[in-house]
């Protein structure tokens, strides 16, 4: 773009926007160039720049951010939204430059309703600003990932989100009741007064998981909970992991608990044994249930005398309220994985008949063709039909080439290999981190022919191709 | 850019990590992605590894109220204020920083304080020389509060006790939030503390005074002969011993931590503790070491929008818990809050709700 017409563009978004909310400073486009994906760190981290974008915008509110995507459709402009910056997928870093649509000044807290049980906030609002309003009040939002500090309400949507007490309380797309949105046109909409019903499809869903591709969610009402009387735990060893899979599949046939979390031998015996503490050999499972104290007294029986007979050892409450209270210091850096590593969370998902051979080959494939790396998982969201994994490759530094193309090549070989195994055992691209740009190209792999649907959506609401480019696969 | 490895190495953890990033008192305020501790980590390490000049990064280094409550947050331990303090200083060393900081620091030079303002009339004639005990106000209160260093003063005076007071007396911590650990800032800290040796006890009003006089000029072998006590220590004395006779109401009161007194010095007690003794405890959401922070008097000088900002975020926190009235332990923290309440609201400093709440 030549200098007056990029001027001519930036005189416009400050008209949009507000002299102040509209920046072309170097430091914000280098803050919103880098985000929490393995490639945009190690790329920084090598002393080079992340594609930057050409404006940074921070709308107030759906008017706003309206009049930035006009703007944009009419000089086809590409948009990349921004919410925390927190995802791991890439979907947030402008790759092809143009504007940076950062939403954390729509971090509004508009009303707690106690009789609706829900908190209307701006898409920008950082999730626990909206926990710490449910709290004032006596409520919770019981959505508890460990990104919770620094993520939005939009980013935990747009990329399908889910928290730690997800078994009971549901992932993000269980905790919304409506959302407000702008369209690539610079349309505002609003979805359906309640998600539950049967006029036509649910909006919601088409726009969560969207990443950006389809709109911009500005605004939400999310669930909030009453608070739990007791929340107790039990932490277990089990001897393998199969027996681990039929306990865990036959307590979601009688209750609900909280918290499921398995770990393979190999993160018990690191991560686990390293915050929580557990020493000895085996899968380590933390369970939680909570709610009314007389129901989670039955829930406890039920509990002990279910895994009892697939021969866990009870570890008593002790382990599992260390991992509660300890829940986010996995991810703070000195106990996360951090570079020079190379690593990555390959997370999929699929029902209970897969589920563990997909453990077992993407390991094996991982592992045999990659022996320079580590493979670890937990499975950490369980339903009645099935549950997540979470699996994780790691490189040591040494072996991770300095050259940053051909520290990229061998991470891209990496996802490539494991996400194909994932998808050919039954798993899908991803359970709840997002697409981005980091799996976009595995898309058509996973939905062959209905990617059309995917792409024809997109094709409608945004023909010129401006909301979050090379991002999903469309 | 001359910083010290144990800054590079906080910077190479900060610089992925958004942990901290809702507990910013200035992120909360303006909603922008660079004020963030990983912001500014990722900015220095940028400069570090040649990617991009000191200069570009200038500004957001001091948009920074330095409140600690990231390092707080940090289950790690990592202490973002480390880097902070080292870039000021060789941003102003390489001759980078903004305008608005160069102006501060000439009126620092030229009158003694950043404000570049005279002493309050009345605080010259407060002055006193004699006594055993110095009343610290600090620069902050004398030219920003000087009605406050006025209610502590009569509050010493009913009490009977004598103490000597110098309104020009300076720590030096504003040069240190300024420009870091510079030549210019340990000779103000070590002229500081030759003033102060003459005294068997100095009362320290401004809890960033304290905090900086115990920690920077301990840590930088700056000698200080005299015992320290923080004006809330000392208060709480005074009402102990009987010295200050208070009249306990009904009326409720919330105190506003002062992150100088909960982070630095540890201390989340001793203003609850006078709370208790005049009147009703009332609690907002976060307190103690979690509190946010509600003002920094330095940086509204240049960033007033913003700190005032973070200051009606802190109303709308006590709104939502119904804390109608609070209690201020710093100076900053009182004019913030001042200036920015709403109707119906109501801010006290700990001297005026002792003098509020005075028996026979």
């Amino acid at each position: 773009m030549n200098e007056f017409l990029f001027t001519q563009v930036l005189t416009e978004l400050e008209d949009a926007v507000g002299r102040e909310n509209c920046s072309v400073k170097e430091i914000d486009k280098v803050t919103h160039s880098v985000d929490y994906f393995w490639l945009s760190r190690m790329w920084a981290d090598r002393g080079r720049r992340m594609p930057e974008a050409d404006f940074v915008v921070s709308p107030l509110d759906a008017k706003e951010t309206s009049k930035v995507v006009k703007i944009a459709n009419y000089y086809k402009i590409p948009i990349t939204v921004w919410g925390g910056g927190g995802g791991t997928q890439g979907g947030a870093i402008p790759v092809c430059g143009g504007i940076l649509l950062d939403t954390k000044r729509m971090n509004k807290i508009y009303e707690v309703n106690e009789e609706g049980m829900y908190i209307e906030c701006g898409a920008g609002a950082i999730y626990k600003h909206v926990e710490w309003a449910a709290n004032e009040r006596g409520y919770a939002t019981m959505h508890y990932p460990s990104s919770l500090t620094c993520s939005t309400v939009g980013g935990f949507l747009a990329h399908r989100g889910i928290g730690v007490v997800s078994t009971k309380y549901g992932k993000i797309d269980d905790m919304v009741l409506q959302m407000e949105v702008v369209l690539p046109n610079g349309d505002i909409i609003n979805t359906s007064s309640a998600p539950k019903h049967a006029a036509g499809p649910d909006l919601n869903q088409i726009f969560i998981g969207s990443e950006g591709t389809l709109g911009i969610i500005t605004k939400a009402q999310m669930r909030i909970y009453v608070q739990p009387e007791v929340r107790k735990f039990r932490g277990f060893l089990f001897k393998d992991m199969s027996s681990a899979f039929k306990a865990g599949r036959e307590i979601l046939q009688k209750f609900k608990p909280s918290v499921m979390r398995l770990y393979d031998d190999a993160e018990t015996a690191s991560l686990i044994k390293k915050i929580v503490g557990v020493e000895k050999p085996g899968a380590f499972m933390n369970v939680a249930y909570e709610g009314v104290k007389e129901i989670v007294d039955v829930e406890e029986k039920i509990l002990l005398e279910t895994f009892a007979r697939y021969g866990a050892e009870d570890l008593g409450s002790e382990y599992g309220e260390k991992w509660w209270k300890e829940k986010i210091t996995f991810f703070y850096p000195g106990h996360m994985m951090d570079l020079p590593q190379l690593f990555g969370t390959m997370d999929t998902i699929a029902p209970y008949d897969k589920i563990e051979k997909i453990y077992h080959e993407m390991k094996k494939a991982v592992e045999t063709n990659f022996p320079q790396a580590k493979f670890i998982a937990h499975f950490s969201h369980w339903y009645e039909w099935g549950c997540m994994i979470y699996d994780r490759f790691i490189i040591d530094g040494k072996d991770v080439p300095q050259d940053p193309v051909e520290a990229m090549r061998l991470h891209n070989a990496i996802w490539n290999l494991g996400v194909r195994t994932a998808i050919a055992n039954g798993g899908v691209v991803n359970d709840h981190h997002g697409v981005g740009i980091k799996l976009g190209r595995l898309m058509k792999e996973q939905y062959g022919p209905a990617m059309q649907v995917f792409e024809g959506l997109k094709k409608s609401l945004d023909p010129n191709g401006i909301l979050n480019p090379f991002k999903l696969g469309l | 850019m001359n910083i010290s490895e144990k800054s590079k190495k906080i910077i190479d953890s900060c610089r992925f990590c958004w942990m901290c990033r809702h507990v910013c008192p200035i992120g909360n305020a303006t909603g922008l992605e660079r004020n963030t501790a990983r912001a500014r980590a990722l900015g220095a390490s940028l400069v570090v590894r040649g990617a991009t000049e000191l200069n570009e990064i200038a500004d957001n280094v001091y948009e920074c109220m330095l409140c600690g409550a990231c390092t707080n947050n940090c289950m790690t331990g990592w202490d973002p204020k480390v880097f902070i303090y080292e870039l000021r200083r060789e941003i102003v060393y390489a001759g980078c920083a903004p305008e608005y900081i160069k102006a501060l620091i000439s009126k620092r030079i030229e009158s003694g304080n950043v404000f570049g303002l005279p002493v309050p009339e009345k605080l010259t004639k407060a002055a006193k020389k004699n006594g055993k005990t110095l009343f610290f106000a600090g620069a902050t209160a004398v030219y920003k509060a000087p009605e406050c260093v006025l209610d502590a003063l009569g509050l010493i005076e009913k009490a009977g006790e004598k103490c000597a007071f110098d309104p020009l007396l300076n720590s030096g911590a504003d040069l240190w939030f300024l420009t870091g650990k510079t030549k210019e800032t340990f000779d103000a800290a070590s002229r500081c503390a030759q003033a102060l040796s003459g005294y068997d006890q100095v009362v320290v009003y401004d809890p960033k005074d304290l905090a900086f006089l115990l920690h920077e000029c301990r840590e930088w072998g700056v000698e200080i002969k005299t015992s320290l006590v923080s004006f809330n220590e000392y208060l709480n004395n005074l009402i102990d011993s009987g010295k200050i006779k208070v009249n306990k109401s009904e009326k409720e009161y919330a105190l506003q931590d002062s992150y100088a007194y909960a982070r630095d010095l540890g201390d989340c007690e001793s203003g609850r503790k006078i709370i208790d003794k005049v009147g009703v405890r009332k609690e907002m959401l976060l307190i103690g070491k979690e509190a946010d922070a509600a003002g920094e008097l330095i940086m509204r000088e240049y960033m007033p929008a913003v700190i005032d900002a973070a200051a009606r975020n802190r109303w709308t926190s006590a709104k939502n818990m119904n804390c109608f009235t609070l209690v201020t332990e710093s100076p900053d923290e009182y004019v913030t809050l001042l200036a920015t309440k709403p109707e119906n609201f109501e801010v006290f400093t700990l001297e005026k709700i002792i003098l509020n709440n005075m028996g026979e």
